[in-house]
């Protein structure tokens, strides 16, 4: 240390109380930040804490093989390692965990899919809650179209019961193995969600274990101020431990594509869908900004009759042969971007016949759709490093934010996808989406769009990300937007983008609700 | 590096290309009557990303079943059964390695069969000579004199096979041409070892007999051997399909059309469903399904007789 430059001191502050950001200089340079833990937790009352535990019947591990298999999301990028894990079994078990983490302000991380890509289901020491070890499905009502499940499942596992009885879910995330609470948590969308709304929407009554280890029943008229906080809270609020959704009777898909050259056009084309109900199914998924796909599809042989006969003549894009055409007739008169056309090409070749998989068809007909496009998007973007800046905007912002980010992709990578969908809003639960992945002047409908680079194997550097996340983010605070995903790493974009009244007014709920600061502690605050 | 099986066609990656997708969860056997995340191939990949060891992975690797419904479905098609016999070995101990050694010395060398056609049974199978007689004929091939199932066996418990023992066995299916495999755990090894030797499940090559197929009834529900299923998915996915459109029976497969395994699950794999008759494609899956009672269970081949 040069004896010009002074330490750094990291002030001892307790749990739960405010103090100076110690974070050197970063990638987030510039942003003010404020953090309520300022430093990782060290391991303080860890024997004390497991050893009460032990007496109270929580298995708890503390093996390598038990706590290295949660070292990271799957983001890949933020590293950490409990101090020891707990496998979910029973609220009861959550809610002993709770109240002796309370005790011994001992930080207590929930993950279920582990489908964060910012480090937000990952511990940084104390205790890592793996939710996927309540994985059953309680009840069915196929009556009354509603299902009780252990919040830990995979929506494909509910997916997997729910189809035994001729039913599926609503919406949820196109991946397979983000778990319910999870989702609920946070928000989910679906191909789906302009006309059924987020997966968090679905939620009709919920079983949460709070941050102090009560046991409590909460909907929209019961515990309604629970309720209101747990769904999109981002974990903040306590651990869902049971859900009861809305389900519905299963259909196969009739799949329609139509490809454009332009964003701006295909997203007006998607918004002219939402706002007139042309489809049951809508989004966009492009491959950089020259292939853009606008995805349409039906429950029914009689939607999709009248969305031919009233809406397609109204779209602008075009068929897989006619813009085959007409993507040759470009590259013939650009051909310095012949490496740009191989691209398409080879994109083409391997992702299609992905998405026609003869086994998940049948005359036609798509019967999996989120196994088709899970299993796709596993394939073609999975990989050990996983960065999805998103923004999320009302209607009439949207196309901006696109192209802006668009441009940004641009920049930071030879390849990327965009994916683009709307959310339609329940004018019930304004209320839950304050400070949430829903923008606040949204109405109607909230447009998201994530900005997926394709990294094809080669490796990144952290601030290469970084630097790539925060100038999406930056659009985001520019246009007044909202993010799914602003926990974790992005955690710095919360006050500006919400401004501090609004985040010191949650901040004072969570105080009040977790004393000790122990649940999710790196993740929003 | 577990698992990476490397030098042959079909190259795989080993535990250190797991991202941690979790897809392998959903389709595994152990995770399913467990649900312990540790339990499972996921488990041990990212376990020994992070610094565990063979004896720290004990529990989990002994608790695998080999189905290899998890390769199919793993996007960065990691070898994840080969990485758990990686494990098996490493941790196979003395008193092990000593019992299987003693039920390979301990075995009467066989005189080979020579035929050009031959069909590898299992220990069920062998057990029942008339129906595996039936098979043999059906297929116009003869049973294997050698069922090599101590080999099996030391394969699946990772311990080793002397050479001799090995050669002793493999030369009495050289002169072979084609050889049906009841047990499709042994293909990956067989076509390592043998890879001119055309390999054939069992359960495909009779559902592919005009009179097996005829015989399938909308109300039959089809159970797939799932680790001969597994280990050829992209080609039998498709051949399943076909057969389920032209028959219309129901099959163990699940939304992503992996082969449920039946010893933990053959009743999740009943539940819901509308069945009047059970065909099981391996003589071990009947069994597990006549603990539920009130279904005829009936072995793919006995199908030719009606």
């Amino acid at each position: 240390m040069n004896a010009l430059t002074p330490a750094l001191e990291i002030p001892s502050v307790e749990p739960g109380t405010l103090g100076a950001c110690p974070v050197a200089p970063d990638a987030l340079q510039g942003i003010k930040r404020q953090q309520t833990n300022p430093s990782r937790w060290r391991g303080g009352n860890w024997q004390a804490f497991a050893g009460e535990l032990q007496g109270l019947g929580v298995e708890l591990s503390e093996s390598i093989a038990a706590r290295g298999a949660y070292a990271t999301d799957a983001g890949g990028t933020a590293y950490g390692l409990p101090h020891g894990v707990v496998v979910a079994r029973s609220a009861q078990q959550v809610s002993n965990l709770l109240k002796a983490a309370q005790a011994h302000r001992v930080p207590v991380t929930v993950r279920g899919g582990g489908l964060t890509t910012e480090g937000e289901s990952v511990a940084f020491g104390g205790v890592l809650l793996d939710m996927t070890g309540m994985s059953k499905v309680l009840a069915i009502d196929a009556a009354g179209l509603t299902v009780r499940t252990q919040a830990g499942i995979f929506w494909h596992s509910l997916a997997e019961e729910l189809r035994r009885e001729n039913l599926d879910y609503l919406s949820a995330p196109l991946n397979l193995t983000s778990s319910v609470g999870g989702t609920l948590g946070v928000g989910g969308i679906d191909v789906n969600s302009a006309r059924l709304g987020c997966s968090a929407d679905q939620a009709v009554a919920l079983q949460v274990v709070t941050p102090t280890g009560e046991i409590v029943e909460c909907s929209d008229t019961h515990n309604a101020e629970l309720f209101e906080r747990v769904i999109l809270g981002y974990g903040q609020f306590g651990v869902i431990t049971e859900a009861t959704l809305k389900v519905r009777p299963y259909t196969p898909l009739r799949m329609h594509y139509y490809y454009y050259s332009s964003l701006r056009t295909a997203i007006e084309d998607l918004q002219l869908l939402d706002r007139n109900d042309a489809s049951d199914y809508s989004g966009i998924l492009t491959i950089l900004d020259c292939a853009v796909n606008l995805l349409v599809a039906f429950d029914s042989v009689e939607r999709e009759a009248a969305f031919r006969a009233r809406w397609e003549s109204r779209l602008r894009g075009h068929g897989e042969f006619g813009f085959g055409l007409r993507m040759l007739g470009r590259y013939a008169l650009r051909p310095w971007k012949l490496g740009e056309a191989l691209f398409l090409l080879g994109r083409k070749r391997e992702l299609f016949p992905e998405l026609r998989r003869p086994e998940y068809m049948r005359d036609g007909v798509m019967l999996d759709r989120t196994v088709v496009f899970s299993r796709a998007v596993w394939k073609f973007w999975g990989g050990r490093q996983m960065v999805i800046p998103d923004l999320a905007t009302s209607a009439d912002k949207f196309a901006d934010a696109v192209e802006r980010g668009n441009a940004v992709c641009r920049k930071y990578f030879p390849h990327y996808t965009l994916y683009c969908v709307g959310i339609r809003l329940r004018p019930d639960h304004r209320e839950h989406y304050e400070m949430s992945c829903i923008p606040p002047d949204a109405e109607e409908w909230a447009y998201g769009c994530e900005f997926e680079p394709m990294t094809n194997g080669r490796a990144y550097s952290r601030d290469h990300l970084q630097s790539f996340k925060n100038a999406i983010y930056d659009i985001g605070v520019d246009i007044g937007a909202s993010y799914y995903r602003f926990g974790g790493m992005m955690k710095g974009y919360i006050r500006r983008v919400f401004g501090d009244t609004l985040v010191e007014r949650h901040l004072a709920m969570k105080r009040k609700a977790d004393p000790a600061m122990i649940l999710n502690r790196d993740v929003i605050f | 590096m577990f698992g990476s099986r490397s030098g042959t066609a079909a190259a795989r990656a080993g535990h250190a290309a797991c991202s941690g997708c979790s897809l392998c969860l959903l389709v595994c056997p152990t995770w399913r009557s467990t649900h312990d995340p540790r339990m499972t191939p996921e488990g041990r990949a990212k376990a020994l990303q992070h610094g565990a060891t063979a004896e720290d992975l004990r529990a989990s690797v002994e608790s695998c079943t080999l189905c290899g419904a998890c390769e199919p479905v793993c996007p960065e098609q990691i070898d994840l059964v080969g990485m758990t016999l990686d494990l098996r070995a490493r941790l196979a101990d003395a008193e092990a390695v000593a019992a299987s050694q003693e039920r390979m010395k301990a075995r009467t060398p066989i005189p080979p069969v020579s035929a050009l056609r031959l069909v590898l049974a299992g220990p069920a199978l062998t057990a029942k000579a008339d129906a595996l007689g039936k098979i043999a004929r059906l297929l116009d091939a003869r049973a294997c004199a050698d069922d090599g199932a101590d080999i099996a066996h030391a394969l699946q418990s990772g311990t080793p096979i002397p050479p001799g023992r090995l050669e002793g066995f493999l030369s009495g299916l050289r002169n072979a041409k084609t050889l049906y495999v009841e047990d499709g755990f042994w293909m990956r090894h067989l076509r390592a070892w043998l890879p001119k030797l055309r390999m054939v499940g069992l359960g495909e090559a009779l559902s592919l007999l005009a009179t097996v197929r005829g015989a399938l009834r909308k109300t039959d529900l089809y159970v797939i051997d799932t680790r001969a299923y597994h280990v050829d998915y992209e080609r039998l996915v498709g051949h399943y399909d076909r057969l389920r459109a032209e028959r219309a029976c129901s099959f163990n497969l699940d939304l992503q059309r992996i082969a449920i395994p039946t010893a933990t699950q053959s009743a999740w794999i009943l539940k819901g469903r509308s069945v009047e008759r059970i065909v099981v494609e391996r003589q071990e899956d009947g069994e597990a399904f006549l603990q539920h009672g009130g279904y005829p269970v009936v072995h793919v081949a006995e199908l030719a007789d009606h």
